[in-house]
């Protein structure tokens, strides 16, 4: 077993174990209080949250929002790694500067700006998310570059082979493991970002789930809707994982 | 068939004048090569190599960078049969001292990846034979020996049509019962496909046992500063380290070194 597998268990080992301490205090011992609700009332709630608070569509937009646009990112970014991978040009110059914004102006600043700007926009949501992401994955891969073995580009430049050739099988596929490290780093940036964005913005999405649970002062649904984010990210970051030992090159 | 299919007939390898200049952190100019010029030619059948000793950080690498048109010279010329090498062109490939097979693509992979028709050998099929490599087409190199991703380096050199391959240090790492394989496998693509190597080594012993010429050079700033030429097939002839001349040669060379204050690996690692 390695050690972040290792690490990984213990982490699982303590959140049960805390997992057990809630269900035991705070069902069988503790009184009813404001802190934590009592499970068997969490249960309750999550059919509550399925029709009360619109569960389904909010959690579809939320996790669609989030994981399309990651994906869509991923593809986009791959189709115009060339561009992105070859020297420095227009669009990676103009990323940059984008982000030196972003340096002092946290993510969701600017995504009330763009509340402010579509307020009613479906789809603003999406394009936020695509953008952060194409941004995000295009200053990655330009200080990735100087990470990738020079071993493997000069080998391969000595054969002759073309630049363009190189950039597709060697570069690109040799950052693709720290490339999908970055991805959950990434997914872990978004998803607050994106239930804070939802939660300014209202419409749909778990933030506004979390918005009308706290106007109601309903600690259940909150705390239902809180395991509900959790289990997701959870569950993405092994979806992620998967796809970095399934696509990803070993070692 | 394969054996005697030569990869050349005829080659030049002209490196005339090579000088280079690096600045350090602080913004000093350093000297890294000084006006090296040396010449390879081949003209019989079989192929070469001439191997350059030279201790740690003296350069070597810049050098074989610069020949292999990786890296441009301040000045100085570098001519594969009087054709000007300016940037890589697949005639010279270089095989750096750390594994540069890709780990993500197995065996085929990596040689269909530098596969070019005007190389003699163009078949993935004759290329794994010819480094030993049959069986092994589906494999990947990543949880392999180094000796094993050190013959997919040359099968993608065989790959690309390459006439010289320049190894820079590539053994260091390798296990002795490797290291023997090894030297065979280049023996083979010597005599057999005409292949001219370059190698780059601090180890006296190792370029003794394997070339037809050796430069010298020191370092700060790098610097040929004599040649030894061997019997052809010196090693194969006299056998191991055994023979006195073998041994003659290398107390020579390390005595050269020597008396310039420089200290290299004599060790015998076969």
């Amino acid at each position: 077993m390695n050690k972040e597998t290792a690490q990984n268990k213990s982490t699982l080992i303590y959140v049960l174990v805390y997992f057990i301490l809630w269900i035991v205090l705070f069902e069988f011992v503790l009184p009813v209080n404001n802190i934590l609700p009592k499970p068997s009332i969490v249960w309750q709630s999550f059919s509550a949250l399925w029709e009360d608070y619109n569960l389904p569509v909010n959690y579809l937009n939320t996790v669609s929002s989030i994981y399309l646009s990651i994906t869509a990112a991923y593809f986009i970014v791959h189709l115009i790694s060339p561009v992105i991978l070859n020297k420095k040009n227009f669009l990676t110059d103009f990323i940059h500067s984008l982000n030196w914004f972003s340096n002092f102006l946290p993510g969701i600043v600017i995504g009330m700006m763009i509340i402010f700007w579509f307020p009613e926009s479906n789809y603003i949501e999406f394009i936020f998310v695509l953008f952060t992401s194409i941004s995000s994955f295009i200053i990655f891969l330009q200080k990735e570059i100087n990470n990738v073995p020079s071993e493997y580009t000069d080998a391969a430049r000595s054969l002759g082979v073309s630049e363009n050739k190189i950039n597709k099988q060697v570069i690109w596929k040799s950052m693709q493991p720290s490339f999908y490290n970055h991805i959950i780093d990434l997914h872990l940036y978004i998803w607050p970002m994106i239930i804070a964005f939802e939660f300014i913005k209202g419409g749909y999405g778990l933030g506004s789930i979390f918005r009308l649970a706290l106007k109601y002062r309903d600690l259940s649904a909150l705390f239902s809707t809180f395991i509900i984010t959790g289990l997701t990210i959870y569950l993405g970051i092994i979806i992620i994982r998967f796809f970095k030992n399934k696509f990803a090159y070993r070692g | 068939m394969l054996t005697g299919d030569k990869l050349s007939d005829k080659l030049t390898l002209n490196i005339e004048n090579i000088t280079k200049h690096f600045t350090g952190p602080s913004g000093a100019k350093f000297t890294v090569l000084d006006n090296i010029s040396f010449k390879v030619v081949e003209e019989g059948s079989s192929g070469k190599l001439i191997s350059i000793i030279a201790s740690f950080s003296s350069g070597k690498s810049t050098l074989l960078k610069i020949i292999s048109g990786l890296e441009t010279p301040d000045d100085g010329t570098v001519k594969l049969n009087d054709k000007s090498i300016t940037s890589p062109n697949g005639e010279i490939a270089y095989i750096p001292e750390n594994p540069s097979s890709f780990p993500w693509m197995n065996v085929a992979d990596n040689i269909n990846f530098a596969m070019r028709s005007s190389g003699k050998l163009n078949s993935v099929k004759e290329i794994v034979s010819a480094v030993g490599l049959t069986g092994y087409e589906n494999h990947y190199p990543d949880d392999k020996s180094l000796g094993f991703r050190f013959r997919i380096s040359i099968a993608r050199a065989l790959a690309a049509g390459t006439k010289v391959i320049l190894l820079d240090d590539p053994f260091r790492r390798m296990k002795s019962i490797t290291k023997d394989e090894i030297y065979e496998l280049i023996r083979k693509l010597i005599n057999d496909f005409g292949i001219t190597f370059i190698l780059s080594t601090p180890n006296i012993t190792e370029a003794v046992y394997l070339s037809n010429k050796i430069f010298l050079m020191k370092k700060n700033p790098g610097k040929i500063i004599d040649e030894v030429k061997l019997d052809a097939g010196t090693a194969t002839a006299m056998g191991l380290d055994r023979q006195e001349r073998f041994l003659s040669l290398r107390k020579e060379i390390e005595s050269k070194f020597v008396s310039i204050g420089e200290n290299l690996q004599t060790e015998v690692h076969f």
